[in-house]
C-alpha cells in the first residue's frame, strides 16, 4: 500500500501521517515513511529524536545515473534499487519503521 | 534532487507512508501520482473543506485509486455532520474521523509524538481505525 497525506498547512496532516505509519510498523507492516513537506517535521511524529533526521548525507554520484526524459533532456535517477536506497539513507523510527525526508535544502549529488 | 527521491514513492516495495507538501498546487506534479491511496486531512470549517476537495478534483484527473477524506480535529457531533455532509454533496469517501485531542497539541509543544506521549490518546485511537479501514479495503 503506498498512502499519501495531503492537505492545508495547520490541518494536522503530519500528525495523522507519522502515527498512521507508527501504527502500520506496530502490525508488522515493514513501512518506509517520507517527508514530502518543503517544511519537514515528520520525525518527530515519527517519535524521532530532534537532530536524528535533520541532514540526510549528500547522495553519492555513483548511485545516480542520467537518463532520457520525455522532453527529450536528460534527468536524474537512482542506480541502485529503492529498497538500497532506504536501508542506506533512511533513519530508523523503531521496528519496521524507517524514515526518508525528502524536502531537504542544499540536498546536492556531488558529495 | 527532490525528483530523484520521489521516484522511490513508485518503485519501493514496502508499505509507503508520504508526507506531501502542504496546499494543493503541488498534487499534479508531485508524489501524489505515485500512490494507490491519498487522504485528505479536513478540518470542519469551509475553507478547509474547500481546499480538500479542490485536491480532491485534481487527485482523480491522476488516476489515484482511493482518495478518501480524514476529518481532523473534530470537537463536536454538529463538526462531524458538517464534514459527513460536506463529503456526501461532493461523492468524497470519508475513511476515518479523528477528534480534537489537546495531546496532539501537548506533544507538539514538547516536540515528541503523541503516540508515545498518549499512546492511549483519542487521536491515537481514531488513527488506528483508520489503518484498519485502510488494511481491510486494500486492493
Amino acid at each position: 500500500m503506498k498512502i499519501a497525506v495531503g492537505g492545508k498547512g495547520g490541518s494536522g496532516k503530519t500528525t495523522v501521517a507519522g502515527t498512521l505509519a507508527r501504527v502500520l510498523a506496530e502490525r508488522g507492516h515493514r513501512v518506509v515513511a517520507m517527508d514530502d513537506d518543503s517544511n519537514p517535521n515528520l520525525a518527530m511524529t515519527l517519535g524521532v529524536p530532534p537532530g536524528e533526521a535533520s541532514s540526510l548525507p549528500s547522495i553519492p554520484r555513483d548511485w545516480l545515473e542520467e537518463r532520457p526524459d520525455d522532453a527529450g533532456g536528460t534527468r536524474l535517477e537512482l542506480k541502485v534499487p529503492a529498497e538500497e536506497f532506504i536501508d542506506r539513507f533512511g533513519v530508523s523510527a523503531g521496528p519496521n519503521l524507517t524514515l526518508l525526508v525528502m524536502g531537504q535544502p542544499n540536498h546536492g549529488g556531488s558529495g | 534532487m527532490r525528483g530523484v527521491l520521489r521516484g522511490l514513492v513508485s518503485t519501493a516495495t514496502r508499505t509507503t507512508v508520504v508526507d506531501l507538501e502542504a496546499g494543493l498546487e503541488h498534487l499534479s506534479r508531485g508524489t501524489a501520482r505515485h500512490v494507490d491511496t491519498l487522504l485528505l486531512i479536513a478540518e470542519p470549517y469551509f475553507k478547509s473543506l474547500e481546499a480538500a476537495q479542490r485536491s480532491f478534483v485534481l487527485a482523480q484527473d491522476l488516476g489515484i485509486g482511493r482518495i478518501s477524506m480524514v476529518a481532523n480535529k473534530i470537537r463536536t457531533p454538529r463538526d462531524e455532520q458538517t464534514v459527513r455532509e460536506f463529503a456526501s454533496r461532493h461523492a468524497a469517501q470519508i475513511a476515518g474521523v479523528i477528534p480534537y485531542d489537546p495531546a496532539v497539541v501537548e506533544a507538539d509543544e514538547r516536540g515528541t509524538a503523541v503516540i508515545d506521549q498518549r499512546p492511549d490518546a483519542t487521536s491515537v485511537a481514531a488513527i488506528r481505525r483508520l489503518a484498519d479501514e485502510l488494511l481491510s479495503t486494500a486492493s
